[in-house]
C-alpha cells in the first residue's frame, strides 16, 4: 500500500532542494528586491501622470475604468508583490536541460517530471515569499499609499488565487519548456510568452482598460487569471460571491492547463533525442 | 528449464532524423523555408537476451549505437522498431514503474544535484525510491567501505573530481538495490586507482545481490575483469554476441613470447631463431619479442627452441591484446571469422 505521504515525500524533498538551491544566489536576491522597487516606482509615477488631468477634469475622486488613483497604485504595488511569488523560470531551466541532455537524468527517476518541476519552483517561490515578497511588500507599503485588502475573507480568497497563479504560470512554463524537445531553441518563444503574460495577465494595465472586444476574448483565455483575478479580489472589485466564482474559474483553468501540459509532455517525450554521451 | 531471460531485446531499431543545414547566407534563407532531413540508423535490428546475474560488456566504436541502445533500455528513448522486455516491463511504456527497478550511470553526466552536497542528493534519492532507513544505512555502509565516499559526502557535486563524482553516481544508482544496472562508460576519464575501485565495487555488488549488469566501455580492461560475455556493435548492427573467451579463441591470430637474455653475448645469437611465421623485435637491448602466428607455429616448439639456443633470464607468453582483436573487428576484417 502506497500512502499519500509516501507519494508526496519526494516532491517535498524537491521543494526543499529548490529552497536550498536559491540560497546559493545572494546577488540575485538583492537585485530582485531592487528591480521590484524600481518597477513599482516607475508605474507609480506613470499612473500619477495619467490620473493628473483626469483628476482635474473629474474632481478629486476621479476614476478611469472604475479605478481611482489610490486603487490603481494598490493594484500595481500588490501586482508586483505577488508576481515575485508566482513567477518561475521552469521554461528556461527546461530548455537548458533539454539542450544539455540533462533531461535524461530526470527520465531515469520514478517521478512525474511535471510535478518535479512544480515542486522545485514551489521551493524557490516559498523562499522568495519569505525573503523577497514580504520584505518588498513592507518597503513598498511604507513608500507608497497602498490600501489594505477589502476584507479578511477577500484576503483569504486572494491568497488562494495567488497560489492558483503559481500553478497557472507553472503549467504554461512547463508547456513552453516542453517545446524545447522539438524546437531545441525556444528563446524567442520564452520572450514572446513573457510580454504576452505581462500584458494579458493584467499586470501592466488592468483588464478593465482594454477595449470591450479584447476583453471578451480575454475572458475565454487563462491569462487574466494570473494577475487580474487575485488583484480584483484583493481590491474588493468583486463581491465575495463574485470572488469565489472567479477563484473557481481560475482553478478550473489550473486543472485544465496542468492536464494539458501533461498530455503535451507525454506526446513530446517520445520525440526526445539525446546525442552523444 | 532455464530461467526466462531478465532482459530480452528483439529486432530493436532506432532511427534519428537529423536536420541538414545548408551553408552560407543563401543556404540559411533556404533553411527557413525548406528543411532537408537525413535519416540516421543508430541501432539496426539488434536482438539479444540477458539472464539474471550476468555481467555483459557492450562495446563498439564511437557512434556505433551503444549509448542509444542503453537509452532505449532505460526508457529514455522510444525505439522506432522492435521490442524490449526488461524485468517484465516495456521501458518506455511503463517508465515510472520500470525505472524503480533499474540503476543507471552515464559516465558523461551525473544524476546528482549539482549545487547541493552529495549527502543531500542521497537523501533525496532515498525519498524518491522510498528506501527504508535501515536498508539505506546498511547500503551506505557498504558503499563507504568499498568506494570511500565518507571523505566528500558533504561537498557539493560541482566541487568533486571526476573519480569522486563517478563513485557517488554509482552509489546513487544502487541506493535502491535495483536488480538491473546499466552503465554507460562508467570508467571514462578515470585514473587507474579509481577504475580499480569501481571494478571491485561492481564485482562485489554482482556477487552479493546478483545484480545484472550491462556496461558499455572503451576500456577493454573493464570487460576482461568483469564480463564473461561481450556484445560488439558497429554501425548499429550487432557483430558479435558471445563469450569473451570464444572471441579470443576464434580471433586470436598471434601470440607473443617476450624474453630477456642473460647478456649481450647471448643477444648476438638471437638471429638463430629467425624462421618463417615469426617476427623478432628488440624491445630494449636485452629484451626481445617474438610475435608468431598461432596456426603456423606451435608455442611449445618455439619455447623449446628459444631455451635450447639462448640463455634466458626471464620469459613471458602473451596473447594478442584484446584491443588488437577489437580493432580488427571494427575495421571489418574479422567479421566473417566470427559468424563462421
Amino acid at each position: 500500500m502506497i500512502t499519500l505521504a509516501q507519494t508526496i515525500a519526494p516532491y517535498l524533498e524537491f521543494t526543499r532542494v529548490g529552497f536550498v538551491n536559491i540560497l546559493a544566489f545572494r546577488l540575485r536576491y538583492w537585485t530582485g528586491i531592487i528591480t521590484y522597487l524600481i518597477n513599482v516606482t516607475v508605474y507609480y509615477f506613470i499612473w500619477k501622470a495619467v490620473y493628473g488631468p483626469a483628476a482635474r477634469s473629474l474632481g478629486a475622486g476621479g476614476t478611469i475604468a472604475g479605478y481611482d488613483l489610490g486603487q490603481m497604485i494598490t493594484y500595481v504595488a500588490v501586482g508586483w508583490i505577488i508576481r515575485s511569488f508566482y513567477w518561475n523560470t521552469i521554461d528556461q531551466e527546461m530548455a537548458y536541460e533539454v539542450l544539455e541532455g540533462k533531461i535524461a537524468m530526470e527520465l531515469i527517476k520514478p517521478i512525474s517530471v511535471q510535478w518535479m518541476w512544480f515542486s522545485r519552483a514551489m521551493g524557490e517561490s516559498a523562499f522568495r515569499l519569505g525573503m523577497l515578497t514580504l520584505p518588498t511588500a513592507v518597503v513598498i507599503t511604507l513608500l507608497f499609499p497602498v490600501r489594505m485588502p477589502a476584507s479578511v475573507a477577500h484576503f483569504a480568497l486572494f491568497a488562494a488565487a495567488v497560489l492558483g497563479s503559481f500553478f497557472l504560470m507553472g503549467a504554461i512554463n512547463f508547456m513552453i519548456g516542453t517545446c524545447a524537445i522539438r524546437l531545441k531553441s525556444i528563446l524567442a518563444l520564452i520572450r514572446a510568452k513573457y510580454w504576452l503574460i505581462e500584458l494579458l495577465s493584467g499586470l501592466l494595465i488592468p483588464v478593465a482598460f482594454f477595449p470591450a472586444p479584447v476583453r471578451a476574448v480575454m475572458a475565454w483565455l487563462p491569462f487574466q487569471h494570473v494577475a487580474s483575478t487575485p488583484l480584483q479580489i484583493y481590491l474588493g472589485k468583486l463581491t465575495l460571491g463574485g470572488a469565489a466564482l472567479a477563484l473557481t474559474t481560475q482553478w478550473v483553468w489550473v486543472v485544465a492547463l496542468v492536464w494539458l501540459a501533461d498530455r503535451w509532455w507525454r506526446a513530446s517525450v517520445k520525440k526526445i533525442t539525446i546525442h552523444g554521451g | 528449464m532455464p530461467d526466462a531471460p531478465l532482459i530480452s531485446v528483439r529486432e530493436l531499431s532506432k532511427q534519428f532524423r537529423t536536420f541538414k543545414r545548408r551553408e552560407g547566407v543563401w543556404g540559411a534563407i533556404q533553411n527557413l523555408v525548406k528543411r532537408d532531413y537525413r535519416t540516421v540508423q543508430a541501432v539496426d535490428r539488434v536482438t539479444f537476451e540477458i539472464q539474471r546475474g550476468d555481467m555483459v560488456g557492450y562495446i563498439g566504436p564511437n557512434g556505433a549505437g551503444k549509448s542509444t541502445t542503453i537509452k532505449m533500455l532505460t526508457g529514455i528513448l522510444v525505439p522506432t522498431g522492435g521490442e524490449i522486455h526488461s524485468n517484465g516491463y516495456v521501458p518506455w511504456k511503463q517508465r515510472r514503474q520500470y525505472v524503480k527497478t533499474i540503476g543507471v550511470v552515464f559516465g558523461q553526466r551525473t544524476q546528482l544535484w549539482w549545487d547541493i552536497a552529495v549527502i543531500e542528493s542521497f537523501k533525496l534519492l532515498r525519498k524518491i525510491y522510498d528506501v527504508p532507513q535501515r536498508d539505506y544505512d546498511e547500503r551506505m555502509e557498504l558503499f563507504n567501505a568499498v568506494l570511500k565516499l565518507n571523505d566528500y559526502l558533504h561537498t557539493p557535486v560541482r566541487k568533486l573530481s571526476l573519480g569522486e563524482r563517478m563513485r557517488c553516481d554509482l552509489a546513487a544508482a544502487l541506493l535502491h538495490n535495483p536488480p538491473i544496472l546499466f552503465l554507460d562508460e562508467p570508467t571514462i576519464g578515470l585514473d587507474v586507482v579509481a577504475k580499480d575501485h569501481i571494478r571491485q565495487f561492481l564485482k562485489e555488488i554482482n556477487q552479493r545481490y546478483r545484480t545484472t549488469v550491462l556496461l558499455t566501455t572503451h576500456d577493454l580492461d573493464d570487460i576482461e575483469e568483469l564480463c564473461k560475455r561481450i556484445m560488439i556493435i558497429d554501425h548499429g548492427r550487432l557483430l558479435y554476441d558471445g563469450p569473451l573467451a570464444l572471441l579470443k579463441q576464434k580471433l586470436l591470430r598471434t601470440k607473443q613470447v617476450k624474453f630477456v637474455v642473460k647478456d649481450s653475448e647471448q643477444a648476438a645469437r638471437i638471429a638463430v631463431l629467425e624462421k618463417d611465421g615469426r617476427k623478432i623485435e628488440a624491445v630494449d637491448h636485452l629484451t626481445y619479442r617474438i610475435v608468431f602466428d598461432r596456426a603456423e607455429v606451435s608455442t611449445a616448439e618455439l619455447l623449446r627452441q628459444i631455451l635450447a639456443e639462448v640463455e634466458v633470464r626471464d620469459l613471458l607468453i602473451e596473447d594478442e591484446p584484446i584491443e588488437e582483436i577489437v580493432k580488427r573487428i571494427y575495421a571489418g576484417e574479422a567479421l566473417k571469422e566470427v559468424s563462421a
